[in-house]
């Protein structure tokens, strides 16, 4: 069933953002200060106690090569956890019968949640500049490119945390996506380390990662430092984007883990 | 709140052609179930647990996917036209479906915002519902610091913000005590004299006799026996009586107060 007539209940689409703001507000601790401790603690032990005793990448100090891979988990983390919390919580509570017996497209139901999953996602990174700003690390060589970066990634992860929400029938299968695949491949994607630091046969596995073209771009977007082509990496983000919105825009259309 | 979407006053309030419901566990909650509320009407749905109530309200809302069968609100198709379809219709659901960590006001309030409703329309009629509903010392609450009364008032208020022309109240008075039973049957009555069309499930045979103008009784997911009131109440025991049979219970095995 479509029911779409072409124009957009905005106000509709406002409120889903207000109330998970209000919702967000709620766990400001677990939401914003958790990820700036633990961003903090990244930074001070591997970026400047460890950092400082590692020669220079690329003509940059340790501090400023690890800093976008510290964001860029951080960002990953903040948009699939505020997704699947936000489709859980609202199928777990019945909340979201609220939406399904209102004059709300699914496009604009998705839309919401999104909204709020770049909101959280640029406050954390803000919060992480500032902290890198601290230790004296402040470069940024392309904005709109570091926007593009967290914006997209924040939007491909949201959409992952969307589909996992919908699945999941307890918390540990809330969890299970992070533990088992985002985690171990955000790590091994180049966070505080080079291609070139691998091992032969784990170089091509990081090619093949699409967490390495992530923190890669936004890495560059930073210092300008690259080991890829970034358009291989805006190629990834957009079509995972893409084809995760049409997922997830078909499950809600087939009510998959919304309606009985 | 304007609608863009006028219907015919011709046109019937719901009508429900064939449903069927089939669970994924294979469980066949309604059946061919076919009903026509009218628009002005106050229907009463009745029939025992299980039987299929609320899943057909389930499915005329949208919050479960009909397996077949048509339904329309207003001439509107509830699955193929489903936006214009829910801008005529609310429902105050069986059980509470809420962001219990919410406070009443802010559940109201977003449920106008859903709807399109504007902030100066929301303020208007959020303060007025708080008021009707005796939730002002409670506006500021969050829902689970609430009584189950209160609560459910809160359910009678939010499905009430964007007045829509086919009310649904699944149990509405499941848990409250009786001054506000009495106030909300009262309440009710006004808003059917208005105008307002109303589709209510209660297990309070009372309650039904007292308000619906037309009966419909649902039984192992089918419709067993539908009319005006009149033709339940005349009968040798009243409604009581023609629902036990109905149903397919002996009404002689009720015992009569000492």
């Amino acid at each position: 069933m479509s029911g779409y007539d072409g124009s957009v209940n905005w106000v509709g689409l406002w409120t889903i953002i207000r109330r998970e703001w209000s919702r967000l507000m709620r766990v400001p601790i677990q939401a914003f200060l958790a990820p700036w401790i633990s961003a903090l603690l990244f930074i001070f032990v591997f970026g400047f106690v460890v950092g400082g005793r590692i020669a220079q990448i690329g003509g940059h100090r340790y501090l400023e090569f690890v800093l976008p891979g510290i964001l860029m988990l951080n960002i990953v983390n903040a948009s699939f956890l505020q997704s699947t919390s936000q489709i859980y919580f609202s199928r777990f509570l019945r909340y979201v019968e609220e939406t399904l017996v209102s004059p709300l497209s699914y496009a604009e139901m998705i839309a919401g949640i999104l909204s709020i999953v770049v909101v959280r996602a640029v406050i954390t990174s803000l919060g992480i500049l500032a902290i890198a700003a601290v230790f004296g690390v402040t470069h940024i060589t392309s904005i709109g490119a570091f926007l593009f970066w967290i914006v997209s990634v924040s939007i491909v992860f949201g959409l992952l945390g969307i589909i996992i929400g919908l699945w999941a029938n307890n918390f540990e299968q809330l969890t299970m996506l992070n533990v088992f695949f985002i985690t171990p491949l955000s790590f091994v994607g180049g966070v505080f380390n080079t291609v070139n630091m691998l091992p032969g046969w784990m170089k091509g596995v990081a090619y093949a990662n699409p967490f390495f073209y992530f923190i890669n771009g936004l890495r560059h977007a930073m210092i300008g430092f690259s080991e890829a082509n970034e358009w291989i990496g805006v190629s990834v983000a957009l079509g995972l984007s893409v084809v995760l919105f049409a997922t997830v825009w078909r499950l809600f259309s087939v009510g998959y883990g919304l309606r009985s | 709140m304007p609608l863009p979407f006028l219907p015919d006053s011709m046109t019937l309030a719901l009508h429900v052609s064939h449903l069927r419901k089939v669970y994924k566990s294979g469980t066949v909650a309604v059946d061919d179930l076919s009903l026509d509320v009218q628009p002005g009407d106050f229907f009463g749905f009745l029939g025992p647990n299980g039987a299929g109530k609320s899943t057909t309200i389930h499915c005329i809302t949208g919050i479960a996917t009909p397996t077949s069968g048509t339904i329309e609100i207003f001439g509107v198709d509830a699955v193929k036209d489903y936006r214009e379809a829910r801008k005529l219709i609310g429902l105050s659901p069986q059980e509470f479906n809420v962001d219990a960590f919410a406070n009443v006001t802010d559940i109201v309030d977003w449920m106008g915002g859903y709807f399109g409703m504007t902030k100066a329309e929301r303020k208007t009629r959020v303060d007025m519902l708080i008021q009707k509903f005796d939730l002002v010392p409670h506006a500021k609450k969050k829902f689970r610091e609430l009584s189950g009364g209160l609560k459910r008032r809160v359910m009678l208020a939010r499905v009430m913000i964007n007045d829509p022309k086919l009310l649904i109240l699944d149990e509405p008075t499941a848990g409250v005590d009786v001054e506000l039973r009495r106030d909300l049957w009262r309440y009710l009555q006004e808003l059917n004299r208005d105008g307002k069309t109303i589709f209510l499930t209660s297990h309070y045979l009372e309650e039904v006799e007292r308000l619906c103008a037309t009966i419909s009784i649902i039984n192992g997911g089918r419709i067993v026996r539908q009319g005006p009131k009149a033709g339940f109440v005349n009968e040798p025991g009243g409604l009581e009586a023609a629902y036990l049979r109905a149903t397919g219970a002996e009404p002689d095995h009720v015992a009569a107060p000492a």
